[in-house]
């Protein structure tokens, strides 16, 4: 059956969209198993055909842009009761993206300085009919509703958008099946996984999938998602994951796997969501789970691995652009902070060991180093690796323990006249200080 | 009773807004209305910014068009602080450009206009769109997807990424092009000249069955809007012309923009209207791009092309030319200009010189005018640099300030045939390709 899909589209450029159909052939791959339901701009559907679904109809929405308008606050809420799952898709969606910088004025002076005072506007006025008007800063998606997955990027890879879809296309159409694996496994009557202490997810998956893992010896880890019920080992679940410091690293690895299997969390799929797991918590003070109507020990077991993820982060620590990078580090040293349109930087050398500003080490990786490529510094465009407020100090830290830099943290502030367009170009509205 | 025809989103258009058609009790159309619903303020959070990075940011207005939002107000510093650039950097730059022009006009011929062309103006709805027409014309559909494709990986050889260009750089270019990738697209050139020409056979064929449309519908003198490089179709370099409905051409130095453009802000759009200012508002509204193009150039660029142009002239027999459907004829002709431009440049080694940044650069306190013709008009910037070089102000002209109005102007025209004059009713349209 096919899946259906919404796209919403609130703010935005279009290039996240863009980005999914420049995949171009490769489209042709995944668009036979979409059931588009409402696509503006490529499908001719208009708004009412999308406001006329029942609540919970459509599989997947992925919505693009930032909350800019009232009639942006107005699609979110409606693409999220009309969908399942919520994929905040870009880095509009995901932290503001550049719009986002105009959180530094009330929007009494943004409008202003558009309608009322550039040089070349005759008529003068703030248009106020069958226009929505504005909201007073940019917000995030998730700060209005619920969102199931991040996939940043400004625009994200093609590859990736391809990847996050066909991930979801092989999530889609759960059988959930009243039973659970354990009455499929050789090892049910005996030699059962989880007495000899390994995380084995069989209690809480659907039956019914062809590997069988525990045939091998091996863990079920949840891929064929949630069962309606639970086996009679799931108490024992239960209880292990209640008390998870100490597991091995086997267990770790299959976690990681159940995570974004079972739950519809794909650390390893392009989604690079972990982070915003910690900014859930942060945000909410509990992990959302992506998945409901689960049985509700089925519920308290994701939350208990969630909750262990947010304890650590080294578990699954997010790597940077800079691990992305081939440029040699340690070969030079930064002893004043040039701009990008002094002279030219080789390119072998990290940007910064040639005194230019680049952001790859507090960037989250996953565009695989577009930008370095091409001799053009990270900008940071994919968001942070870390949701602290003050950017600037972190990358101040951060280059000054692992790079050459020859400046104290004075020196380096002086010379950085744009410390807001420098550290949060992409992500503004993410910053509470700003709103 | 006052009726009202609301069509919301507007499909298939790049940014957001809808069409509103006010019918009075005579059934006459009193008001056409194109409701543009959002905007970001690009003109207000690019303050504060560095000069240099204002490329990195404004691309995020089009995800379609980015790279002549690169490209413009990297222009404009240059200008600004008059920095010359090295002739590779020019080169690399139109390359650029006109790579994105093939592909942008391709995606608007086959994903937004062929559908309506092949499968039928008044065709169901869910099948009036691109993934329709790839799966009924398969041969078509991948030769548009093939082109739109090497439009696309050439952007992003040469411009870093497609979606969000940062190669360019004040000063030049961050990197020439590699040796192998230069001849790597220029073996791909000969196939895209052949799909190019079948691509002008397809839209010959649409044309002769649509002649009726096409001479009959939506023939609405205006104004143009354009630039030429001494009379030459260039999008990349050259001045701004205008054509008056008349025919007479009229040419300004962009650094006079502001006594030939004007801005009225309407009550009833977050996009402003552009007109020429000589003739006031409303007179004065103009349309813009390709169609604006070809009525502004005394000739095209490239032999082919201008071959093209002529026989355009030839068929229509009038100059400026004010058929609105004629405007998917230009486009096509621009797409034959835009691949024999890539192909000269492709051959050309100078691309790969390494000497593509002027290296001594100095801000100033100055203000800088660039402008380039994205895929939809012309698009302007203005901006002001403080001593450090720092923006402290930014106006632009992008072209959905230019179409909004002339789409405005040819909405009513259309309503008063269709609503008033009936003339869809005695209109012959063809077969669809695809039943
Ligand atoms: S995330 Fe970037 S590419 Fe996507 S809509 Fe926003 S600005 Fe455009
Ligand atoms: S918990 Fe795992 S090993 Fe034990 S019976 Fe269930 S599936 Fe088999
Ligand atoms: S700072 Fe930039 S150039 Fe240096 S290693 Fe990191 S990503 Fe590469
Ligand atoms: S290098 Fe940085 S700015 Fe460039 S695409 Fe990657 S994350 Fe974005
Ligand atoms: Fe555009």
């Amino acid at each position: 059956m096919a899946v259906k899909v919404c796209f919403s589209q609130l703010s935005s450029c279009w290039g996240c969209h863009q980005s999914l159909l420049n995949a171009h052939l490769g489209l042709l791959d995944v668009l036979p198993a979409l059931e588009i339901v409402y696509w503006p701009t490529v499908v001719d559907f208009k708004l009412a055909s999308l406001e006329a679904r029942e609540n919970g109809e459509v599989d997947v929405g992925f919505i693009e842009g930032l909350v800019r308008t009232k009639q942006d606050l107005e699609l979110t809420k409606l693409t999220r009761e009309k969908c399942k799952i919520i994929i905040a898709f870009g880095t509009c969606a995901c932290y503001g993206s550049v719009p986002g910088l105009a959180n530094q004025w009330s929007i009494e002076e943004v409008q202003n300085r558009k309608f009322m005072e550039v040089e070349s506007a005759t008529t003068k006025r703030i248009p106020d009919q069958h226009v929505p008007g504005f909201v007073d800063k940019v917000v995030n998606v998730d700060d209005i509703i619920k969102v199931d997955a991040y996939l940043s990027g400004c625009p994200p890879r093609t590859e990736q958008i391809v990847g996050a879809v066909q991930f979801l296309l092989g999530q889609k159409g759960f059988p959930m099946n009243e039973k659970t694996f354990c009455e499929d496994c050789v090892l049910k009557e005996s030699n059962c996984l989880l007495d000899k202490g390994i995380l084995c997810y069989g209690p809480v998956t659907s039956i019914g999938c062809s590997l069988k893992c525990p045939n091998k010896g091996d863990p079920c880890v949840g891929c064929m998602g949630p069962a309606k019920n639970t086996s009679e080992k799931v108490q024992k679940l239960l209880d292990m994951t209640k008390s998870l410091d100490y597991i091995s690293s086997g267990d770790k690895k299959n976690l990681f796997e159940f995570l974004s299997l079972f739950l519809n969390i794909p650390l390893m799929a392009g989604f690079d969501l972990s982070s915003d797991i910690l900014k859930q918590i942060k945000k909410r003070g509990k992990p959302d789970t992506p998945i409901t109507n689960m049985p509700s020990i089925t519920t308290e077991i994701a939350t208990n691995l969630l909750a262990f993820l947010a304890k650590h982060p080294e578990f699954h620590e997010i790597s940077n652009v800079c691990q992305t990078c081939p440029r040699i580090v340690g070969k030079g040293t930064m002893t004043k902070v040039k701009r990008d349109y002094e002279g030219l930087p080789n390119q072998e050398d990290c940007f910064i060991e040639q005194g230019y500003i680049c952001v790859g080490p507090i960037t989250k990786a996953g565009c695989g180093g577009l930008c370095i490529k091409v001799n053009a510094t990270c900008t940071g465009c994919y968001g942070q690796t870390e949701w602290v407020t003050d950017q600037a100090t972190r990358f101040y830290k951060t280059i000054k323990e692992s790079f050459n830099v020859d400046l104290s943290k004075e020196e380096f502030f002086t010379q950085v006249k744009d410390p807001i367009g420098t550290f949060n170009k992409f992500t503004l509205a993410s910053n509470r200080d700003f709103n | 009773m006052v009726k009202e025809i609301i069509v919301e989103p507007i499909t298939r258009l790049e940014g957001h807004g809808g069409l509103r058609i006010v019918i009075g009790d005579d059934g006459k159309v009193k008001d056409a209305q194109f409701n543009v619903t959002s905007t970001r303020f690009f003109e207000k959070f690019c303050e504060g910014r560095y000069c240099e990075h204002v490329p990195r940011i404004t691309t995020r207005i089009c995800g379609i068009c980015p790279i002549p939002h690169h490209l413009t107000p990297t222009k404009a510093v240059e200008d600004a602080w008059n920095v010359p650039i090295p002739t590779p950097a020019l080169k690399l730059r139109k390359l650029l450009i006109n790579a994105k022009q093939y592909s942008s006009h391709l995606l608007h011929f086959y994903a937004l206009a062929a559908p309506d062309f092949l499968v039928g103006p008044f065709a169901d709805p869910a099948l009036r769109n691109i993934v329709y027409v790839i799966n009924k014309m398969p041969d078509v559909g991948a030769m548009a997807l093939k082109m739109m494709d090497f439009g696309q990986k050439l952007c992003a050889e040469v411009g870093g990424k497609s979606v969000h260009p940062i190669a360019a750089i004040v000063g030049g270019m961050k990197k020439p092009m590699d040796e192998d990738a230069r001849q790597k697209f220029l073996k791909m050139v000969p196939e895209q000249v052949e799909f190019t020409k079948k691509t002008v056979d397809i839209a010959l064929k649409v044309i002769e069955d649509y002649w009726e449309v096409i001479a009959n519908v939506g023939v609405v003198p205006t104004y143009y809007l354009g630039m030429t490089n001494k009379g030459v179709h260039d999008i990349y370099e050259g001045d701004i012309r205008v054509v008056a409905p008349d025919g007479k051409k009229m040419d300004y130095d962009v650094h006079k923009y502001l006594d030939v453009i004007g801005e009225h802000v309407p009550a009833h759009s977050y996009a402003t209207h552009t007109y020429y200012k000589p003739a006031g508002y409303p007179d004065g509204i103009y349309r813009t791009n390709c169609l604006a193009m070809t009525n502004c150039a005394d000739k095209m660029a490239t032999p082919l092309a201008d071959e093209a142009l002529k026989a355009m002239k030839a068929k229509i027999g009038t100059d400026p030319i004010h058929h609105t459907f004629a405007y998917h004829w230009a486009r096509i002709i621009e797409t034959v200009e835009a691949i024999e431009v890539i192909a000269g440049l492709l051959e050309d080694s100078d691309i790969c010189n390494p000497d593509c940044k002027t290296l001594d650069i100095e801000p100033k306190e100055a203000e800088g005018i660039g402008i380039t013709e994205a895929p939809r008009g012309i698009l302007l910037y203005h901006i002001w640099s403080d001593a450090d070089g720092i923006c402290k102000k930014l106006n632009l002209l992008v072209a959905t300030n230019h179409n909004i109005a002339g789409i405005e102007k040819s909405l009513m025209h259309v309503a008063k045939q269709v609503f008033e004059d009936k003339v869809l009713d005695g209109l012959k349209l063809p077969d669809p390709w695809i039943k």
